[in-house]
C-alpha cells in the first residue's frame, strides 16, 4: 500500500511538471510546424513572463488588494500582455529578416536573442533568486498517520486544470477558428497559402504571440509552484520543453502534450527510484531511443522527400 | 499610407513601452526578508519612453529612411567595384598572405605581454574548435549542437591518462584525439537516420549527459572538483616550470642557463597552439579537395542526389563526424594543458553554441572566416572588460545583427568556379 | 540599474588608477580577483567591498612602508577559464599579492599560476581543500575548510540524536565537499544515513527528492550548497508535509533564503564562521563600513578584510615586498585581525577557524545555539 502510494505520488509530481512542460512545448512547436525553425528564445519569454507576473503580484500587494482571484486574473493578464509582446517583437526583429534563409541562420539568431533577453532581465532585476509567494496552499492527503502519506495539493490540481483548458481552447482554436485554419494551411506550404490570399507574415506572428502567451502561463503557474524564479531558469526549462516537443513529433500539438507528460513522469521516476543526479541523462537517453525507432517523435508525420 | 505607417509606428511603440517598461522601470529587490517593488530612477523610464519615441518616427519615416540608406550604400558600393580577379590568381595571394600570417604569428609573442599571449592561446583552441566544427556544419550540413562533447573528450583524456599513469602531453595529443574520434564514430551510427534538427536536439543531448556524466562518476572524474595538476608539454624533456615536477627532467631555463621566465612556458604553449592550428587548418583543407570533402558538400547540397550518384550516405556522414570530433579531441588536449585544471563546468552547452556562433559568423565552410569569427568571439569580449556587465548582453545582440545584416559570415566560402565574361 | 552604474564609475576608476600607477613606482597594488558578475555576483560583492575598504583605511594610516596601496580589481566570472585569464593579466601587470579568487574551481587553476610566477596569494571565500593541498608556498587563505566545516556540522547532529538522516548536495565542489565530510563523520558515529543524494544546480524541482525523503521517513536533511536550492526544498517539503530538521552550511546563510522559503526557513541549522562584525573590537569597523552604506555581515566581507591586512602585516614584518620573504613571515608570525588571532600552518592554512552552529529564524535573524 504505502509503496503504491509512493508511486502514486511520484506520478503525479511528474505529470505536474510534464504538464507545463507541455504548455512551453507547445511554443517550440507552432513556430515549428509553421516556419521549421527551432526557436531558441522561447524559454526566455517563459522567464519573462514569470517575472512579469511577480511584479504584478508584488505591485498588487503594495497596493493592499489580496483578493486572491483577482490577484491572479491580473498576474495571468499582465505576464500573457508582456510575454506576447515580447513574442511578437523577437519574430520581428530577430526572426523575420532572416526567413528563408539557411536554416542554420535563424537558429544563431535565435541563441543571440536568448542570450540577449537572458541578460537584458538579470540587468534589469540582478540575478538573485527571488521568491515567488504561493498565493495557493492547502491540499489533500491520502494514507494512515504515520506512514507515508500521499499529498495532492490544490496547486497541483491548479495546474492540471489549467493546463487541460488551454490545451482544449488551443485545439479548438487551430481546428475551428478563421486564424486557425490559416495556421494549418500555412504549416502545410508557405508559399501555397500566400497566393491563395492568406497573410502569412500575420499568421506566423499570430503563432508566435499564442506560444508566448501560454508561455506566459506556465511561468505564473510555476513560480508559484517551486517558489522562485531568476534570470537563467527559463533556458533549462526551455530545453527541457524543447526535448519534449521533440520526443512527441515536433509540428504536433498532440505530441507536444504527450512529450511533456512522458518526460515529467520519467524525470520524477528516475528522482524517485534511481537518483536525482541522472535524470537529465535518463531523459535524454530516452529521446535519443525514441528517436531511433521513431525518427520524427512519436506522433510526428514521416517526413516525405519530395524530388 | 501615411495613416497606416502612422497606426504601425504607434503599434510598435506601444509594444515598445510593454515590453521594456515593468521589466526595466519596476525592480523588485529583496529588503531583508520581503519581496519589495520599487520604481527605477527617472534616468531609465525616460530612456524606456524615449526609445519607444525613437521606435514610433523610426517606424512613421520608415521609408524614407531605408530609401535614403539604400541610396548611399548604393553610391558608396558602386564605387569599390573592380574587375574580378582571376580565379588562380587570387589563391596565390590568399596563400601568401596566410603564409604571412602564419610567420607573423610565429615571432608576435616575443614582443608582446604575457597576457595578451596567453588570449591568443585561447584563441587558436577556438580556432581548432570552430574549424572542426566546420567540417561537420559547414560543409557536411549536419547540425551538432553538442560538439562540446568531444572536446570534453579530449581534455578528460590528457587529464586521466597523467593522472593515473603520468603519460606526456605528446603521447596524450593523439590518443586524445583519436578517442574522441572513436566517440564521434559512436554517436555518428545511430544519428544517422535523422535529419536536420532532430539530430540537433539527439547531439544536444548527447553533450549533457557526456558533461553529467564526467559531474557523477566522482571515483574516476573527481566529479565536480575535476582534475588539477594537469602536466605542462614538455620540450625533449624539458620542463618550463619554476621547478622540475617529473623526475628525469630538466628544466628549460637552467639547460640553457637563462634567468627564468614564465614568459617561456605562456609563449611554448602559444607556439604548440599554433602548430596544431596550423596543422587542423592544412588537413582540413586537404580533405576540402579529396573526394570526401567532395561528397560533404555534396551531400549538404542534395541527399537525394548524392546517394544517386552512388555515394555512401553512411560513410560520408560518418567520415565528417569523425575527423571533425578528432580535432575537437586535440583542442581540448591543449586547453587540458593550458589549464592546468579541468571541471564540467567548462563544458556546457552554452560552449557549444560560442562555437557554431563562430563557425556561422565565419561564414560556413570558410577557413579564412572561421579564423576571423574565432578572434573575434574571443577578444571583444575581452576587450570589453571594463563594461563588464553589459558583455553578454552586447554579445547576444551582435549575434542577431550579424545574423540580419551579413547572413553568409564574414568571409564567406567561395568555390571554385569559372565565370564567363559577360558580353554586351 | 544603480550598482551597475557604480560599476561602471568603479571600473572606469581602477582603470585610470592603473594607469597612473604606471608612472608613480611608490606604489604597492594588490589585486582582487572575484566575481562582479554572473551568477555568485552577491559573493563577490562582499569580497570587493571587504579588501576595499582595508585598502582604504590601511592607506589612511600612512600605508605600508612609506608606500601607498592600490586596488586592482579583476572580474572571474567564477569561470575557470576566466580565472586563468585573470591571473596571467595579473602576470602582466606586475601584481605580486592578490586577494581572491572566491570559487574554489577557480582559485585552483589560477593558483597554479600565481604559484610559478612568484606571486602571493589570500584567498578570503575558497573552502576546497584541494587548494592547500599541493604544498604551494605562496597560497594561503582566511577561511576555515570545508573538511573542518562538514566534521562541526555533523558533531552537532550527531549530538541531536537523529534516527535517519538525509545528505543531500548539489553537486559542486563545494556542497559536494562538505557533504561528503559530513557523511564520513556522520558514519563514524554510527549515525544512520538514509541517503546520499546529489542534485542538479539551478533546477527548480524537487518533489520528487522530497516526496522520497518522506518515503525514507528521514528525521534530518544536511544539505551541502547554496541558498537558492535550499530555499526551495525547504519550501517544497513544507508544502508536501515532510516533518524533518534541515541543516546547511555557510553558503545557505543568507537572508535571500527566507524571501524564497518563507515559513518554512523557521529552525533551519547553519553552520557559520561566527559573525565576526557583532565581535565587540570590531565594531569601529562594522561602523566605517555601514557608514559608506555597506553591509559588514556578510560572511565573506571581514575575511578579506582580514586578507589585505595580513598581507600588509606580512609586508611589515617581512620588511620586504618580495612575496616569498612575506609568505616565510606568514608562516612564522602570529596575527591580529578582525577574525582574531591568526597563525598559519605549513600548508597555508589557518591553524584553527572555529565554526558556531546558528539556528535561523524565518524573520531572517539567527541565534547561535551552542
Amino acid at each position: 500500500m504505502q509503496d503504491l502510494l509512493y508511486f502514486f505520488q511520484q506520478l503525479i509530481n511528474g505529470l505536474t511538471i510534464g504538464s507545463t512542460y507541455a504548455l512551453i512545448a507547445i511554443g517550440y512547436t507552432m513556430v515549428y510546424g509553421i516556419i521549421g525553425m527551432i526557436n531558441f528564445a522561447h524559454g526566455e519569454i517563459y522567464m519573462i513572463g514569470a517575472y512579469t507576473a511577480l511584479i504584478a503580484i508584488t505591485g498588487l500587494a503594495t497596493l493592499g488588494i489580496a483578493w486572491l482571484p483577482l490577484v491572479l486574473l491580473v498576474a495571468l493578464v499582465c505576464a500573457m500582455i508582456v510575454s506576447s509582446s515580447m513574442g511578437w517583437a523577437v519574430e520581428r526583429v530577430a526572426y523575420r529578416p532572416v526567413r528563408g534563409r539557411h536554416r542554420l541562420i535563424p537558429l544563431i539568431s535565435a541563441i543571440g536573442m536568448s542570450i540577449f533577453l537572458q541578460n537584458y532581465v538579470h540587468l534589469a532585476q540582478g540575478s538573485r533568486n527571488i521568491g515567488f509567494p504561493s498565493l495557493i496552499q492547502g491540499g489533500f492527503t491520502f494514507g494512515s498517520e504515520g506512514s507515508f502519506q500521499m499529498s495532492l495539493s490544490y496547486m497541483q490540481i491548479t495546474i492540471f486544470i489549467t493546463t487541460l483548458i488551454c490545451m482544449t481552447a488551443l485545439s479548438l482554436f487551430i481546428s475551428r477558428s478563421r486564424i486557425g485554419r490559416a495556421c494549418r494551411a500555412v504549416s502545410q506550404d508557405l508559399g501555397m497559402a500566400n497566393l491563395l490570399g492568406i497573410d502569412t507574415n500575420r499568421i506566423i506572428s499570430a503563432t508566435f504571440v499564442i506560444g508566448a502567451a501560454l508561455a506566459a502561463v506556465a511561468g505564473l503557474l510555476l513560480g508559484m509552484y517551486y517558489g522562485s524564479i531568476d534570470p537563467l531558469f527559463g533556458f533549462i526549462a526551455g530545453l527541457k520543453a524543447f526535448t519534449a516537443a521533440v520526443l512527441g513529433g515536433i509540428g504536433s500539438i498532440p505530441g507536444a502534450m504527450l512529450g511533456g507528460l512522458i518526460l515529467g513522469v520519467a524525470e520524477s521516476m528516475t528522482s524517485g527510484y534511481l537518483s536525482g543526479e541522472y535524470k537529465d541523462v535518463v531523459s535524454f537517453g530516452l529521446l535519443i531511443l525514441i528517436l531511433l525507432f521513431k525518427p520524427t517523435g512519436l506522433l510526428g508525420k514521416p517526413e516525405v522527400e519530395k524530388i | 499610407m501615411p495613416a497606416q505607417n502612422f497606426k504601425h509606428a504607434l503599434f510598435c511603440a506601444v509594444i515598445t513601452l510593454i515590453i521594456a517598461y515593468p521589466i526595466l522601470g519596476l525592480n523588485l529587490e529583496a529588503q531583508g526578508i520581503n519581496v519589495t517593488l520599487t520604481g527605477a530612477d527617472t534616468f531609465t523610464i525616460v530612456s524606456v519612453f524615449l526609445a519607444a519615441v525613437v521606435v514610433f518616427l523610426f517606424q512613421l519615416f520608415r521609408d524614407n529612411i531605408m530609401g535614403s540608406l539604400q541610396g548611399a550604400l548604393s553610391g558608396l558600393s558602386s564605387g569599390s567595384q573592380k574587375e574580378p580577379m582571376a580565379e588562380n590568381k587570387r589563391a596565390k595571394i590568399e596563400s601568401w598572405v596566410l603564409t604571412g600570417i602564419v610567420v607573423l604569428a610565429l615571432f608576435w609573442p616575443f614582443f608582446v605581454s604575457r597576457g595578451a599571449v596567453d588570449l591568443a592561446t585561447l584563441v587558436l583552441i577556438y580556432v581548432m574548435l570552430a574549424l572542426g566544427l566546420n567540417v561537420v556544419v559547414g560543409l557536411a550540413g549536419l547540425l551538432d549542437l553538442g560538439y562540446v562533447a568531444f572536446y570534453a573528450v579530449g581534455a578528460y583524456t590528457f587529464a586521466l591518462l597523467s593522472q593515473y599513469t603520468g603519460i606526456s602531453f605528446w603521447v596524450s595529443l593523439p590518443l586524445g584525439a583519436l578517442l574522441a574520434a572513436l566517440f564521434g564514430l559512436v554517436l555518428g551510427f545511430p544519428v544517422l537516420r535523422l535529419r536536420g534538427d532532430y539530430l540537433a536536439i539527439v547531439t544536444l543531448g548527447f553533450g549533457e549527459i557526456i558533461r553529467i556524466l564526467l559531474n557523477n562518476w566522482t571515483s574516476l572524474t573527481g566529479g565536480p572538483n575535476g582534475i588539477g595538476g594537469i602536466p605542462d608539454p614538455t620540450l625533449f624533456g624539458m620542463e618550463f616550470g619554476r621547478r622540475v615536477k617529473e623526475e628525469g627532467n630538466t628544466s628549460f631555463h637552467e639547460t640553457f642557463g637563462i634567468a627564468y621566465s614564465g614568459e617561456h612556458k605562456v609563449i611554448f604553449l602559444y607556439l604548440i597552439a599554433l602548430v596544431l592550428a596550423v596543422f587542423t587548418a592544412l588537413v582540413i583543407r586537404r580533405f576540402m579537395r579529396m573526394p570526401v570533402g567532395r561528397a560533404w558538400e555534396a551531400l549538404r547540397e542534395d541527399e537525394i542526389a548524392a546517394r544517386s550518384l552512388g555515394l555512401s550516405r553512411t560513410a560520408v556522414k560518418l567520415s565528417a563526424f569523425t575527423i571533425g570530433a578528432f580535432f575537437a579531441g586535440f583542442a581540448g588536449t591543449v586547453f587540458a594543458s593550458k589549464q592546468g585544471f579541468i571541471s564540467p563546468e567548462s563544458f556546457v552547452f552554452l560552449e557549444s553554441a560560442i562555437i557554431l556562433a563562430i563557425v556561422v559568423l565565419g561564414g560556413m565552410g570558410s577557413q579564412i572566416g572561421v579564423v576571423l569569427a574565432a578572434i573575434a568571439v574571443t577578444i571583444l569580449p575581452e576587450l570589453a572588460r571594463e563594461f563588464s556587465e553589459y558583455r553578454m548582453l552586447v554579445f547576444g545582440a551582435a549575434m542577431v545583427l550579424m545574423m540580419v545584416w551579413r547572413p553568409q559570415g564574414l568571409m564567406p566560402m567561395r568555390r571554385i568556379h569559372i565565370e564567363l565574361n559577360k558580353q554586351d | 540599474m544603480k550598482t551597475s552604474v557604480k560599476k561602471l564609475v568603479t571600473a572606469v576608476s581602477t582603470s585610470v588608477a592603473l594607469m597612473a600607477a604606471g608612472n608613480a613606482a611608490a606604489e604597492i597594488q594588490i589585486g582582487i580577483a572575484g566575481p562582479m558578475t554572473g551568477p555568485v555576483a552577491q559573493y563577490g560583492d562582499m569580497q570587493f567591498s571587504g579588501a576595499r575598504m582595508a585598502i582604504e583605511q590601511i592607506n589612511a594610516n600612512g600605508g605600508v612602508m612609506g608606500e601607498q596601496l592600490v586596488a586592482v580589481e579583476y572580474d572571474d566570472v567564477c569561470d575557470p577559464k576566466q580565472a586563468v585569464t585573470v591571473a596571467n593579466s595579473m602576470v602582466n601587470d606586475g601584481v605580486q599579492f592578490v586577494i581572491g579568487h572566491l570559487c574554489s574551481s577557480s582559485t585552483q587553476p589560477a593558483s597554479d599560476i600565481y604559484e610559478d610566477e612568484g606571486i602571493l596569494m589570500v584567498t578570503p571565500a575558497s573552502t576546497s581543500p584541494d587548494i592547500t593541498e599541493r604544498g604551494y608556498e605562496l597560497v594561503f587563505r582566511t577561511i576555515g575548510l570545508d573538511s573542518m566545516q562538514g566534521p562541526v556540522a555533523a558533531n552537532y547532529l550527531a549530538s541531536l540524536n537523529p534516527e535517519r538522516v538525509a545528505i543531500v548536495h548539489d553537486k559542486q565542489q563545494y556542497g559536494e565537499g562538505i557533504a561528503t565530510a559530513v557523511r564520513d563523520t556522520l558514519e563514524a558515529k554510527g549515525v544512520e544515513i538514509a541517503m546520499f543524494e546529489g542534485i542538479t544546480a539551478g533546477d527548480k524541482d524537487f518533489s520528487s527528492l522530497v516526496t522520497k525523503m518522506k518515503q525514507a521517513d528521514v528525521d534530518f536533511v544536511y544539505y551541502g550548497g547554496y541558498h537558492p536550492e535550499l530555499g526551495l526544498i525547504l519550501r517544497q517539503a513544507g508544502q508536501a508535509g515532510l516533518d524533518a530538521r534541515f541543516m546547511g552550511p555557510e553558503g545557505v546563510g543568507n537572508k535571500d533564503i527566507n524571501t524564497i522559503a518563507g515559513e518554512a526557513a523557521e529552525g533551519l541549522l547553519v553552520t557559520l564562521p561566527p559573525s565576526f562584525d557583532q565581535k565587540a573590537e570590531n565594531q569601529a569597523l562594522v561602523k566605517a563600513f555601514q557608514d559608506k552604506g555597506e553591509d559588514p555581515s556578510g560572511p565573506f566581507v571581514l575575511t578579506s578584510y582580514a586578507a589585505v591586512q595580513l598581507v600588509v602585516d606580512g609586508i611589515k614584518q617581512a620588511e620586504s615586498t618580495d612575496p616569498f620573504e612575506v609568505a616565510q613571515a606568514l608562516r612564522s608570525g602570529s596575527f591580529e585581525t578582525p577574525i582574531g588571532t591568526v597563525q598559519y600552518d605549513e600548508a597555508g592554512d589557518l591553524q584553527s577557524f572555529e565554526f558556531v552552529v546558528y539556528e535561523w529564524h524565518s524573520d531572517g535573524s539567527k541565534t547561535p545555539v551552542n
